[in-house]
Parts: C-alpha cells; sequence; structure tokens
C-alpha cells in the first residue's frame, strides 16, 4: 500500500494525476464553499448579467439566463462524482458475484450467465443506455439505473477471466480438497486474487462513468435542467459556436481534465499493480 | 480455409442467438413504458374509442409474449411496424438515416487503424523514449473526453479560428446529388460529380476525426502493450540474432502477433462508434440517424425505438464477425486447428 | 591464424536506478576456427549475456556499459558501427535458442521465416532457388518430408523436429560462429541428445566454430573440446574437457559436477558462496595445442 503510494507519487504523469483527481474531489465536496455564486447550481436567473464572456468575478463567463458557469461545473461535478460511486457501487457487487459464480461453478450456470452476459455487451453502450433512458423517465435515479445496466457485464468478464484461470490453481485444489464449500472458495480463496484488477478498472471507470453520464445529458436523455450537468452545458452552448464560446469550451474541458485524472492515475495502478485488463 | 468457414458458422449462430436475446431486451424494456403507446401516439386529443382502436391493432392488449411473438413475425417479414413519430414504416426511415451514419463511422475506423496502429508501433519501438511519452499521453487523453467534446474542440480550432473545414453538414448546398445508395461517396461517383465527391469528403474530415479521437488512442495503448510483451518473447530476440533491421522486425517479426489479440478489442472499439456517432453527429449537424434516434426516444415511439437498437446491434454483432474472421485469417492457430478453439 | 573469437578482459555494467551493478567481472576467452568450446556455469553467472554481447545484441540497449575486447575473426567489434555489427549476424554468426518451438514466429509458416534466413547471405535469392536450398538443408538435419515441414507452423511440428529446423537456420548461411544458448533444455532428455549428436556432425562437416552455452556439464563432455566454467562473472576454471574433467581444480566446478539431478530435488549443493574456496583464483588447464 505504501510502495504503491510511492510510485504513484514519483512519476510526475501519475502525480499530475493524482493531483488532478484530489482537484476534481475536493471541487465536488466543497462545491457550496468554494462556487462564487452556489445559488446558480438551480434555477436562478440574471438577466442583467447574461451571456458574458470570463471576467471577474465569473472567471468562465455567464450562461443565456445569466447563471455562472464556473459555480455550475463545481456542482456538476459533484453529480457526476456522486452518480459515479452510486453506479459503481451496484455494478461492481453485481459483476464480480456472476463472474465468480459462472467461472468457478461451470456448466450450464456458466453458459448461461455468459450469454446473458454477452447479450449486454452486444448492444452498444451508449445505445443501451439511450433505450433505458428513453422509456424511463429522465430522472437522475433512472440515469444511474441506465448506467449501472450497461456497466456490470464489463467487471462480469474480467472476473469471469480470472476465475477461470485460478480455479485450476493448486491453492483452489487445496482448499477443496480440505472440504471448503463454493461460497469459501469463491469469495475467500478466489475473489482476493481479482481485487488488483477490480480496483484499477473500478478507478478508470469512476473516469468513464463521468464521460458517459455527461454523453447522455448531452443528449438530453440524462440529468434535467435545472440541475447543473457537464454535457448537457457543452450541448447547449454548442448552438452558439464560436462567439459565446465560453459556454462550451469551459465544461468540454471540465470533462477532460476529470476523465484524464482518474485515468493517469488508473494506468499508474494498472502498471503497479500488474492487473490485467 | 474449412477451418475460416467453421469460425464464420459457429460465429453466425451465436450472432443470431444474442440477437433474439438483444430483442427480447429492448422488447422487455420498451414495453415496461408508464403510460399507453398508442395515447402518447394520438396525443391529448384523442377520444378513448380511438386509443382503443389504435391499442388492438398494435396488439397492445395481448400478453407482452404474444406481443413479442408478433413482432417476431413482422421482423422475419422485414418489417418492424410503423414508426408513430414519422407515420412512415420504421424500416424506411432507418434505410434514409442509416447510410450517413455507416458512412461517419466507417471513415472514423479507417482512421482509428491507419492513425492508431502506427502510433503504438512507434510508441513500443522506442519505449521509454520521448516518442513514447509523447504518444501515451496523447492517447491517454484521446480516450478522457466524449466524441463531443472532441468535436467542440476541432470544430473551433479548424473550422472557426483556422478555418480550414467547413463547419456542419454533409456537402454543401449547391451540389444537389441524387441520393441511390444513399452514401455520398458512391452517388457522387455514381453521378460523375468528381468536385461533389471532393467537397463531402472534405465536410467529412472533422466529424470523423472527432469520432475516431478515443478509438485512436485506444488502438495506439492496445497495440504497444501487446507489442512490447511481443518484444519479450523469444523469436523476436532470435530475429535480432540474425540481423533484420529493427524496424524490420517491429513491422513483420512483432507486428502481427500483437495484432492477434489487439484486434477484437480494436473491433469492439469500432463497433462502438456505431453508438457514439450519435454524440458527434449532434455538434456537426450530421443528417443521421442520431437526430431521428434521439427524437423517437423523447417521444416514446416504442417501433421505432425497438428497430434502431435492434439495427444497430445487427450492425455491432455484424462487425464483431468480421473482426474475428480477420483475426482467423491472420492467426495460423485457428486456421489450422482441428477443432476450432 | 587468427581466431575465430576472442574475448580479453570483458566487463559489463548495467546501470540501473539505484547505481550501477557489474555482472561481468573481465572474462577472456578464446575460439579457435572449427573449435567447439563451452562456457559453463548456473543461471545468472554472466554466461547467456556474453553471448549477447558477441552477436552485439546488448550494446544497442540503454543504460548498459560493455569494456574490455572482443575480436571476431580479428575485429574489434568495438570498432564497427551498429549496421556493421548487425551485418555480422545471421551471416558471419548466427545463434541457437533455447526453447525452438517459441523461438520461431509463430505467425508465418516455416518455409517464409527460412527464406528471409537465406536472404541474409543472398540477398537475390528466388523463392524456389530458396525453397531447393532449404529442403536440402532440412534433408542435412535428417528431416525427409521436407516439402510438409516448410508449410507447417512451428506450433504443428514436434520440439525435436523444430530444433532440426533451427539448426539448419543457423548454419544454412556457413557462418564462421554458431552460439548455442543451453540448445534443447526445453525438450525432452532423449531428444536433447539426438539433435545435440546432430548439431556435432553438422558442425564438423562445416567446420565451425561453437561457443556453446550450458549449466550443464554432462551435455557438454560429450560436445566440447574445450571448457570454461564461468561463476558470478568471472571465469573460474579453463582447459581442455578431458583435463577439466579428469582434475577439476576449482571448488565450483566440482560443486557443479557433483550436481546430478536427484528426485528429491536440489541442484548445486549447498556451500557457501563467499567462503575462501570459491574466491580462489582462476585454475588454468596447459591447452592443448588448437
Amino acid at each position: 500500500m505504501k510502495r504503491t503510494l510511492f510510485i504513484l507519487l514519483s512519476n510526475p504523469l501519475s502525480l499530475l494525476g493524482v493531483i488532478l483527481v484530489a482537484l476534481v474531489v475536493l471541487c465536488a465536496i466543497f462545491a457550496n464553499v468554494i462556487a462564487p455564486f452556489p445559488s446558480h447550481a438551480g434555477a436562478v436567473v440574471d438577466f442583467v448579467n447574461f451571456n458574458k464572456p470570463p471576467q471577474w468575478p465569473s472567471i468562465m463567463g455567464t450562461d443565456l439566463v445569466g447563471r455562472d458557469i464556473f459555480s455550475r461545473i463545481l456542482f456538476a461535478y459533484r453529480i457526476s462524482l456522486v452518480l459515479g460511486v452510486v453506479v459503481l457501487s451496484i455494478a461492481v457487487p453485481v459483476g464480480v458475484v456472476i463472474g465468480l459464480a459462472a467461472g468457478y461453478l461451470g456448466g450450464w450456470i456458466e453458459y448461461c450467465l455468459m450469454r446473458l452476459t454477452d447479450v449486454f455487451l452486444s448492444v452498444p453502450p451508449l445505445v443501451l443506455a439511450m433505450s433505458i433512458m428513453g422509456v424511463l423517465e429522465p430522472t437522475l435515479l433512472n440515469g444511474m439505473l441506465a448506467v449501472t445496466a450497461m456497466w456490470w457485464p464489463w467487471y462480469t468478464r474480467v472476473v469471469y477471466n480470472i476465475t477461470r484461470s485460478e480455479r485450476e490453481e493448486g491453492y483452489v485444489l487445496a482448499a477443496e480438497v480440505i472440504g471448503a464449500g463454493p461460497a469459501h472458495v469463491m469469495f475467500r480463496e478466489i475473489l482476493p486474487n481479482c481485487v488488483p484488477a477490480i480496483v484499477t478498472k473500478m478507478t478508470l471507470d469512476l473516469g468513464f462513468v463521468i464521460l458517459i453520464v455527461s454523453s447522455l445529458s448531452f443528449l438530453g436523455l440524462g440529468v434535467q435542467p435545472p440541475t447543473p450537468d457537464l454535457g448537457s452545458m457543452v450541448a447547449e452552448g454548442a448552438r452558439y459556436l464560436p462567439d459565446s464560446w465560453w459556454l462550451t469550451v469551459f465544461p468540454a474541458l471540465a470533462i477532460l481534465v476529470a476523465v484524464f485524472g482518474f485515468n493517469l492515475v488508473g494506468d499508474a495502478l494498472r502498471e503497479i499493480l500488474g492487473a490485467e485488463q | 480455409m474449412t477451418a475460416i468457414l467453421r469460425v464464420l458458422l459457429r460465429r453466425l449462430v451465436t450472432s443470431l442467438i444474442v440477437l433474439i436475446g438483444v430483442s427480447m431486451l429492448i422488447f422487455a424494456i420498451a414495453r415496461i413504458i408508464p403510460g399507453n403507446p398508442a395515447r402518447i401516439a394520438l396525443g391529448p386529443n384523442a377520444t378513448a374509442e380511438q386509443i382503443e382502436r389504435l391499442s388492438a391493432a398494435l396488439h397492445l392488449d395481448a400478453p407482452i409474449w404474444v406481443q413479442y411473438g408478433y413482432f417476431l413475425r413482422d421482423l422475419s417479414r422485414g418489417d418492424l411496424g410503423i414508426s408513430l413519430y414519422t407515420n412512415r414504416p420504421v424500416t424506411a426511415d432507418i434505410a434514409q438515416f442509416l447510410p450517413a451514419t455507416l458512412e461517419l463511422v466507417l471513415v472514423a475506423g479507417v482512421m482509428m487503424v491507419a492513425i492508431g496502429l502506427p502510433l503504438g508501433v512507434l510508441s513500443a519501438r522506442y519505449r521509454g523514449g520521448a516518442i513514447d511519452n509523447a504518444i501515451r499521453v496523447f492517447s491517454l487523453l484521446t480516450v478522457s473526453a466524449p466524441g463531443f467534446v472532441w468535436a467542440v474542440i476541432l470544430m473551433l480550432v479548424f473550422a472557426f479560428f483556422v478555418p480550414i473545414f467547413p463547419i456542419a453538414g454533409r456537402i454543401s448546398d449547391s451540389y444537389s446529388i441524387p441520393a441511390v445508395t444513399g452514401f455520398l461517396a458512391i452517388d457522387t461517383l455514381l453521378a460523375g460529380d468528381l468536385r461533389a465527391f471532393g467537397n463531402a469528403a472534405w465536410h467529412i474530415v472533422l466529424p470523423a476525426l472527432a469520432l475516431a479521437l478515443s478509438g485512436i488512442g485506444q488502438a495506439a495503448r492496445l497495440t504497444r502493450a501487446n507489442m512490447i510483451e511481443t518484444y519479450d518473447r523469444p523469436y523476436i530476440e532470435m530475429a535480432r540474432s540474425y540481423g533484420f533491421p529493427e524496424g524490420r522486425i517491429a513491422r513483420r517479426y512483432a507486428l502481427r502477433p500483437s495484432l492477434i489479440p489487439a484486434m477484437t478489442i480494436i473491433g469492439l472499439d469500432f463497433a462502438s462508434m456505431l453508438g457514439n456517432a450519435f454524440l458527434v453527429e449532434a455538434i456537426f449537424a450530421w443528417p443521421g440517424l442520431s437526430r431521428y434516434g434521439v427524437a423517437v426516444i423523447l417521444r416514446k415511439d416504442l417501433n421505432a425505438i425497438v428497430g434502431t437498437v435492434l439495427i444497430i446491434s445487427a450492425a455491432f454483432l455484424i462487425v464483431n464477425v468480421i473482426v474475428d474472421l480477420l483475426v482467423a485469417v491472420i492467426n495460423p492457430r485457428i486456421r489450422y486447428s482441428q477443432r476450432s478453439a | 591464424m587468427t581466431d575465430t573469437l576472442n574475448i580479453r578482459d570483458l566487463t559489463l555494467d548495467f546501470k540501473g536506478h539505484s547505481g550501477t551493478a557489474r555482472v561481468l567481472h573481465g572474462i577472456s576467452l578464446r575460439i579457435g576456427r572449427g573449435e567447439r568450446v563451452a562456457l559453463v556455469g548456473e543461471s545468472g553467472s554472466g554466461k547467456s549475456v556474453t553471448a549477447r554481447i558477441v552477436l552485439g545484441l546488448l550494446q544497442e540497449l540503454r543504460g548498459v556499459r560493455v569494456g574490455g575486447t572482443v575480436e571476431f575473426d580479428g575485429r574489434d567489434l568495438a570498432s564497427l558501427t551498429r549496421r556493421q555489427r548487425a551485418a555480422l549476424r545471421g551471416t558471419a554468426m548466427s545463434m541457437i535458442f533455447q526453447d525452438p518451438t517459441s523461438s520461431l514466429n509463430p505467425v508465418y509458416p516455416i518455409g517464409t521465416q527460412f527464406t528471409e534466413v537465406l536472404r541474409r547471405g543472398e540477398p537475390g535469392i528466388s523463392e524456389r532457388d530458396a525453397a531447393l536450398r532449404a529442403a536440402t538443408l532440412l534433408n542435412d538435419v535428417s528431416i525427409r518430408d521436407s516439402g510438409r515441414v516448410l508449410g507447417s507452423y512451428p506450433f504443428q511440428l514436434s520440439g525435436g523436429m523444430n530444433q532440426r529446423v533451427m539448426i539448419a537456420m543457423a548454419l544454412a548461411n556457413e557462418p564462421a560462429l554458431l552460439i548455442a544458448d543451453e540448445p534443447g533444455t526445453a525438450l525432452d532428455v532423449t531428444v536433447q541428445a539426438q539433435t545435440l549428436g546432430l548439431m556435432r556432425d553438422m558442425v564438423a562437416a562445416h567446420q565451425t566454430s561453437v561457443l556453446f552455452i550450458s549449466h550443464n556439464l554432462g551435455v557438454v563432455r560429450e560436445f566440447a573440446d574445450r571448457i570454461y566454467v564461468i561463476y558470478k562473472g568471472r571465469i573460474v576454471e579453463s582447459g581442455t574437457t578431458r583435463a577439466v574433467f579428469d582434475a577439476p581444480g576449482h571448488a565450483y566446478t566440482r560443486a557443479l559436477m557433483a550436481a546430478v539431478p536427484r528426485l528429491t530435488g536440489g541442484g548445486i549443493p549447498e556451500i557457501d558462496d563467499a567462503s575462501a574456496d570459491f574466491l580462489a583464483p582462476a585454475v588454468l588447464h596447459a591447452e592443448a595445442a588448437p
């Protein structure tokens, strides 16, 4: 653990990643403290200051109804991160259990579970989430549901592959010989070997959830106004390019910075933990 | 070559099973909508009788598996039903919008392979050096943003600040090209209008690049990782011991074994562009499936949603089958195995 | 007559994060024309890196410093450019690797790989002529159905078959020096013995000088004219095979000889590496005239 941290901080690129992630997380947690106009996260209208280019005190300009874009980005980070954590805390356990069961138990259970996984993996992820969001009401809760539904199969895949190779290993055989039940072997013997791969993937995915959620809202199928979201901010502003460039450029860069940070850290973790994809 | 046929057959059968699964999944999702689709379609002024008649015509009063049965029967006749949004057959709508999307995705796919692979090869060959670091940062950056972010950035830079490329659309308004296939690259050539072809090609560069960028990064990363693994193999040292030049070793000895594991995932990425195209089309006002797809989703147009998702999934599966075949072609282990692995 | 290979005071340092590590502490070794010389030691003793220095492969890596002189056919390798060193590989010198099956490229048939090797010696050779040459060369290593072998991929052939292919390839361009790095260790013992016999006949027929690298004195006894024993980057004993076997002088050599594989495991007997015996100066047996 200590060693991992040390390596993480000694490489300039992963250090940059750690800094970016810390920055994004701090912005999200303390959004209401940092934001110059915390009330602008909601349905506020200030027609005196609408569509202003970057200037003090709105360092990233204001949107079409006069809200401070910087403040809205901070709150959008908060919602994206909460979404990411919730999605992963449902998708990971589901995916991991299915992967373990399919990989260890084998037989028809394996066949059925993996075909089910294939079905989910056969719809382009965005299209699957879109169609779920489309038939349900586009709310925050349904957004989480839609993204979770497209996310678990990837964990199933990762865990399934590791389980398949680990189940032939000596230590698994040894546990079976002394009479350990399938649950014990799956969760106490095999699962710990999947942890590095899962942790690495989770770090990368926290970034990708932000990416997908912003894509859904970009299409108008995600977080609904007036709740701030980076994707819908870009979508709204895109119509006013290039004159009101600040409407799109800052939210777009905000997505890039956050996801890049998580990717840098995840990438470094993968190298350090030697976790295979 | 019979082994290749066997791979093809096996993949087609599993694809069909998966496609049926997908249709069930989408169908199930589409039918759990709160509210009667017939009422939504007819609008707020419809009478109860009208709603009932449409419900009966759509079999909405039957149990869901009976509805699915009707759906399958129609599907086997190539009938995806009528879109409640456009009042036209869903197949006609898709036929109108799909070619533009496919054209965009195909060009982006070519860019992804043509740029991503060489970058990965370079990166692996000069591992640890300045070139490698630059390519790694570049590819990590590209995978860190959705297509619409790149679309906005590319548009600002190359259409507004340095106006090299057109801002939006598939072709300038001054050209009128009769739609034969829907693919402008083909239609302009059929019309014998080379300038129109050039104009269309000029229009597709930015949208395709925006769509391809993250794929380029992903392809470069995968190729690099697999090349580095291959470089540790004894046959690379053997090639070096015979004095073959490094460039030749990279291209001829290391690349091909590295491509085998990388290609499947590159194929998946390519196929998922079908979904991501939605993000890019919106920014560049590309007249593809995106606007139609989003519109029908927002209007809860069941037939159109099911049809669109099914068509995209089918295209996705077809791409994957093709990739599996290519892998089989370059991997002699599959070509010559007695039982296909 | 100049020696095929003459190594004097060869040192090798790896530069790492925590300073440099010396791997070779000045080894000297010579191989006369047509002579078969073995370099014997345990893994990590520096024998494989020596082979890679001779081939000029190690010098290309970053963080590597090579000292001393390596003369091939009277030419100092350090005075040659990278390109010139690469030109020697596959033509004037070639190498046989430990695991034949994984040393041949898995995605090309044997015939294709053979043609490329032949083109190192004769760039303009046609497909047809190359195939004919390859068939003749495979015939020399007792492969009768050369047509089938040339059309096959490495994974379709047995390890012993691949080993023969590799021997034929290595000798295809009539090199002056053949380096064999633990040849056939990955094969089972009888196949290994067979292919080694074949290799000995081949090099004898072609008058090829051989640097034979092994951890196994038993294998070396059958094959080599002379032996160098290497231990922790130093030559600790050298002499004719007979002299070394008759009167092993150095404690390490005796330990190696005692290291007969046993079912109970254990390779080299437990002897304190830092003992005075192990740090004793090299034992040099009188050399028989080449």
